[in-house]
């Protein structure tokens, strides 16, 4: 294993560094992140550790063997990230684009107010998985939590087990498509016709994120738009 | 901001090694309290309490903690948001005997309930909000409730964000608010069912690779006896 420091100041590109979280901090590692000289690497021992490969800005490959803590991957532009293992609150939270697959069961607020990318939870994520996601494609192989999607605004949330209560509570322009129940939906969310297009864009998100299951099972959900959309009648009160 | 954690031991080979294995969940909770914490520790001679101002380490070391034994323990990190930082206003709260309670959050209908229990002879000694929990469910259980169903009042009396751990000499029990805002981790094994709120702390537990790891649902009491 390549102890951090022994990497050399010449920024030489080697093909794959391994970390070791007991001997190396997250703020080394994500120093090494942040201007990378290896296109791969490894992390072991992460052992809970909040803040895991945040910010990275470069086409990376990441491997974190074991459980993650609190916003792993957080603010990931194109690196893609892997954790074997579970993660803590806010796994790719703030996402521009790049990939982050949890092999795990993730915490809350999964996706928080992510932009653009692909977040697959492959086991279940908790309460608010997807809140106040801005254009990033989420595809959880079990169940979400109480309140996901809350205030979502854009992108997509696919949930192949059941979803919780309040399901995309005041919810804006994204698209949610659950495969199993829906404990009930939250203020604003309604159920939507599966036309061609959803069938086909859910298609391809699937195959993107490796999942078996027919589109056909789904069912999609989306904004009634009455609580955003500003109503003329209305406009005599103000 | 707060920590809390707590460990009920299921297999009694592991009794020696309680205060062993609890230093480190605990120590690892210090970035959520920094400012003071406490313990109670359980064994067959019953609730022991330790809560001083300070970090976690230097509680632990001062109190000869890693070397306890028993069958049951919870511990707390205090970043105080609404009281004095003393050794009194320091968690567990343990209003009556071999009852503990550790409090993330903040409740916002304190001071009501404090003076309802006022009515029935019941007073505070500090103006700690959790105390006022610690009091309300040490009322309900002197009243003949159970520990579980003692926890369900607090969901209708009281208003505010809450992740509540609390014990008796035989019950081991987790409740969120309806938001479930602050966080809590379960993890359990055939040895002991461990609960911090974050995983980190959990992380060098015997045997945790293999636990059954949950998140608590909102509004649902978790529960072990012995």
């Amino acid at each position: 294993m390549v102890a951090l420091n022994e990497v050399g100041a010449e920024k030489a590109v080697e093909e794959l560094v391994k970390v070791d979280l007991t001997t190396t901090s997250v703020r080394e590692l994500n120093a090494e992140l942040h201007a990378p000289t290896a296109r791969r690497y490894e992390v072991h021992n992460p052992r809970g550790a909040e803040a895991i490969a945040v910010g990275l800005h470069d086409a990376v490959d990441v491997e974190i063997h074991g459980p993650a803590g609190y916003y792993c991957a957080g603010m990931n532009m194109h690196a893609d990230i892997v954790v074997h293992g579970n993660v803590g609150t806010g796994v790719a939270e703030n996402m521009m684009s790049g990939s982050v697959r949890v092999k795990g069961d993730a915490s809350q607020s999964a996706g928080a107010t992510a932009h653009g990318g692909l977040l697959v939870i492959e086991g279940s994520a908790s309460m608010r998985c997807g809140i106040s996601m801005k254009g990033v494609d989420i595809v959880v192989g079990g169940d979400v939590g109480p309140m996901s999607a809350f205030m979502a605004q854009a992108g997509r949330l696919v949930v192949c087990g059941d979803a919780g209560d309040g399901l995309g509570d005041s919810i804006y322009e994204a698209r949610l498509y659950v495969r199993g129940s829906v404990a009930s939906l939250g203020a604003d969310c309604v159920e939507k016709e599966m036309r061609d297009e959803h069938v086909a864009e859910l298609t391809e998100l699937l195959a993107r994120a490796g999942m078996s299951h027919d589109a056909s099972e789904f069912r999609r959900f989306g904004s009634a738009r009455q609580l955003y959309h500003f109503a003329a009648h209305n406009s005599a009160a103000y | 901001m707060c920590g809390i954690v707590g460990l009920h031991l299921k297999n009694p080979a592991l009794q020696p090694e309680l205060g062993r294995l609890l230093v480190p969940m605990i120590e690892a909770m210090t970035s959520r309290g920094p400012d003071s914490a406490g313990l109670a520790l359980y064994d067959d001679e019953g609730m022991h309490v330790v809560k001083d101002v300070g970090l976690p380490r230097d509680i632990c070391a001062a109190h000869g903690i890693a070397s306890r034994s028993g069958y049951q323990a919870v511990g707390h990190t205090r970043m105080a948001t609404e009281s004095a930082i003393t050794p009194e206003h320091a968690h567990p709260f343990t209003p009556v005997p071999d009852l503990a309670l550790v409090h993330n959050g903040s409740f916002s209908n304190h001071a009501s309930v404090r003076r309802n229990l006022a009515f029935d002879g019941i007073t505070c000694t500090t103006d700690n909000d959790s105390e006022v929990a610690a009091r309300f469910i040490g009322r309900e259980i002197a009243g003949g409730a159970d520990l579980e169903d003692a926890m369900r009042m607090v969901l209708k009396e009281f208003d505010g964000f809450f992740t509540l751990l609390v014990t008796t000499a035989t019950q081991f029990a987790v409740l969120r608010d309806s938001f479930a805002c602050k966080p809590a981790v379960i993890a359990e094994t055939a040895d002991y069912v461990a609960m911090a709120s974050e995983y980190h702390a959990l992380a060098e537990l015997p045997g945790i690779a293999d636990a059954r790891i949950v998140e608590p649902e909102p509004e649902r009491v978790y529960a072990w006896s012995r």
